[in-house]
């Protein structure tokens, strides 16, 4: 039923992006602090490069690429089921509290914790996943109305305000905190994408392996959730269930990703709306290309990021909110 | 014969109660109209009749079945809903939104099979969109957008259609476009049609089985002979109707009406306003 022009332009798109992807991820390889020049990069994949060309290649770029690629993926496809469910296009995983509850729990942990901090670098994931999932589960019951069900409107309100209360209460934890330790909280509030390593990778990869079929599946589900609730209902879609189940989906997708990357936001909100602009409102459709987008812009503000200022760079998170904060603005001017 | 009933149905929000221990029939394969003044709980009651909203006392069933314990996907099956005003389909074709009423008939990632296509194909033809197939919905005029609706409630394949106020924002010709296409449906494929109507004349014309409801309870049910009467508008409308025949369908029709005299509500806004004046003598 979907006119097959907008299929073909649809898979065209889904090309040209995978196509950026790899044109990105080849030119990052070769920049850097230490650079490997662009003729090294095949045969070093191929397994005949020095010791440093591999160090370099496998043990921080590559896995920094996949994991950029894979968060920037996961908030998209976490904002295109937000903005779905809640029937609002400024939905973004970040309004729902999601960062500032990871952030919280970073937070706490790093400035609390007895034991060094360092040798408990892997903890922090789960540690910033449970502190969003604890506070989407808060939100939720403020949220829930036991007659009137989960109302969208409510969860993204109830959800800005705890934002904004986490947020407050963060710079109170940090405001008596030492120097040092607030470096790292500063860094991972601004998305320094610090969790660099395969077994982030490994943490991350199966979230999506199982959500963007998961999703895509749900698809039609989220067309009827897009019309009205009497429609969906009238269809027989049962729509308080599957709010709830996607809204876990979205929360999972989005904790995961900003567990390991620090508070990425926009990416969430920017390409979802720009995967709409270029396929239109379907969700089977728009989906993919918006995945595709939200892992190609993280990566393209990532390696830009790190390039900027050496040798630390400018958080991913940063980069991202400058080109997202004139998009915001200029969706906000376009509505008016 | 009837599949469909109410009993003792309650439905309210909050501490409000909008029905009251309502018991309703609708007989099968006929079309009913509800009908009432502002607020007297007809949409809500078609609302609780479809899921929508759900009961806080009492029971809908169908088919000898408590609908709230039915599964949502078989029930809409069995029975299509058509909102008041629904909202925009934004961006969709015609023949996409019509799709959607497949939904139900559907597993997996819901790809159309060839017996989806022809029901859809039908639906647009009966309800006269064929010819907008694959247009933008937005593009189409109010009376076109609302037979598109019907089409997609169409595709849905049941045999009971409810329907809340589908003629309003339409002009007169649309109406009778929409209620004649309605009891085309009736007549000729015996679906069972419920309907939410503010056009007295238009409900007597076309209804087999009125319900009139006032303050959330029924005034009185039955064909139009039995409604139309000057006591029962009066009693539910308030007013003091003159109830003619059409000369052209012989069925009872409000030819004209007043304010009810001497009824307390109509009351307050008849009695003139002295101003206050005090003269001491």
């Amino acid at each position: 039923m979907i006119p097959s022009t907008l299929l073909r332009k649809q898979r065209l798109i889904f090309g040209s992006l995978l196509g950026l992807i790899l044109l990105t991820i080849i030119i990052g390889f070769g920049i850097g602090y230490s650079t490997v020049s662009y003729n090294r990069i095949i045969p070093t994949l191929l397994g005949h490069g020095t010791f440093k060309e591999e160090f370099v290649l496998f043990s921080i770029r590559l896995p920094r690429i996949i994991i950029t690629i894979l968060a920037g993926m996961a908030l998209a496809l976490s904002g295109s089921i937000l903005q779905g469910i809640t029937r609002n296009d400024l939905a973004d995983p970040g309004i729902i509290g999601i960062n500032s509850g990871a952030g919280v729990a970073v937070a706490v942990f790093f400035l609390y914790a007895p034991i060094e901090p360092g040798s408990l670098v892997y903890m922090i994931p789960l540690l910033a996943f449970v502190g969003a999932l604890l506070t989407v589960l808060l939100i939720y019951l403020f949220a829930y109305d036991r007659k009137a069900g989960l109302q969208p409107v409510r969860l993204v309100l109830v959800g800005i305000g705890f934002s904004f209360a986490l947020s407050g209460l963060m710079i109170v934890l940090i405001s008596s905190a030492e120097q040092t330790k607030v470096d790292f909280i500063a860094k991972w509030l601004a998305g320094n994408i610090w969790g660099t390593d395969w077994p982030f990778i490994w943490a991350l990869l199966p979230w999506l392996i199982i959500l963007i079929p998961f999703t895509l599946y749900k698809a039609n589900r989220l067309n009827l959730l897009g019309l009205s609730e009497p429609v969906s209902i009238g269809v027989g879609v049962s729509v308080e269930k599957e709010r709830i189940v996607l809204l876990m989906a979205a929360v999972a997708l989005a904790a995961s990703a900003v567990s390991v990357t620090g508070g990425i936001a926009f990416i969430g909100l920017m390409a979802p709306h720009m995967a709409k602009a270029l396929v239109g409102p379907r969700n089977q459709l728009f989906i993919p290309i918006a995945i595709l987008l939200g892992g190609w812009l993280l990566l393209f503000a990532d390696t830009i990021g790190r390039n900027l200022i050496q040798p630390d760079g400018i958080p991913a998170g940063i980069m991202v909110a400058i080109i997202g904060a004139p998009y915001f603005m200029y969706l906000l001017l376009r509505k008016m | 014969m009837v599949r469909l009933y109410t009993e003792n149905l309650k439905i309210g929000y909050g501490e409000r109660l909008i029905v009251k221990n309502l018991n309703a029939e609708i007989p099968d394969k006929k079309i009913t109209t509800i009908i009432g003044p502002n607020g007297c709980g007809k949409s809500t009651l078609l609302k609780a009749m479809t899921r929508i909203i759900s009961q806080q006392a009492g029971t809908v069933v169908l088919d000898g079945r408590d609908i709230s314990k039915e599964h949502t996907k078989l029930l809409a099956k069995k029975m299509a809903i058509l909102p008041q005003s629904p909202e925009s389909a934004s961006g969709l074709t015609v023949a996409e939104l019509v799709s959607y009423g497949r939904f139900p008939h559907q597993q997996g990632f819901g790809r159309l099979s060839k017996k989806d296509m022809d029901v859809i194909d039908w639906a647009l033809d009966v309800t006269g969109t064929f010819d907008y197939k694959f247009l933008p919905v937005d593009s189409l005029s109010g009376g076109q957008r609302q037979r598109v609706w019907i089409a997609m409630a169409l595709a849905q394949e049941t045999e009971i259609i409810f329907l809340d106020e589908p003629t309003t924002y339409l002009d007169m010709a649309h109406q009778l476009e929409v209620l004649e296409l309605l009891q085309k449906l009736n007549l000729e494929q015996g679906r069972t049609i419920i309907m939410v109507l503010h056009d007295l004349n238009q409900a007597a014309r076309f209804a087999d089985y009125i319900i009139a409801m006032k303050d959330g309870q029924v005034i009185k049910a039955g064909d139009c002979e039995a409604v139309m009467t000057h006591d029962v508008l009066k009693k539910v409308f308030h007013i003091d109707a003159q109830i003619g025949r059409d000369p052209r369908t012989n069925k009872p029709m409000c030819i004209t009406y007043n304010l009810l005299r001497g009824d307390k509500r109509n009351e307050k806004a008849a009695t003139p306003i002295y101003p206050a004046v005090s003269v001491n003598y």
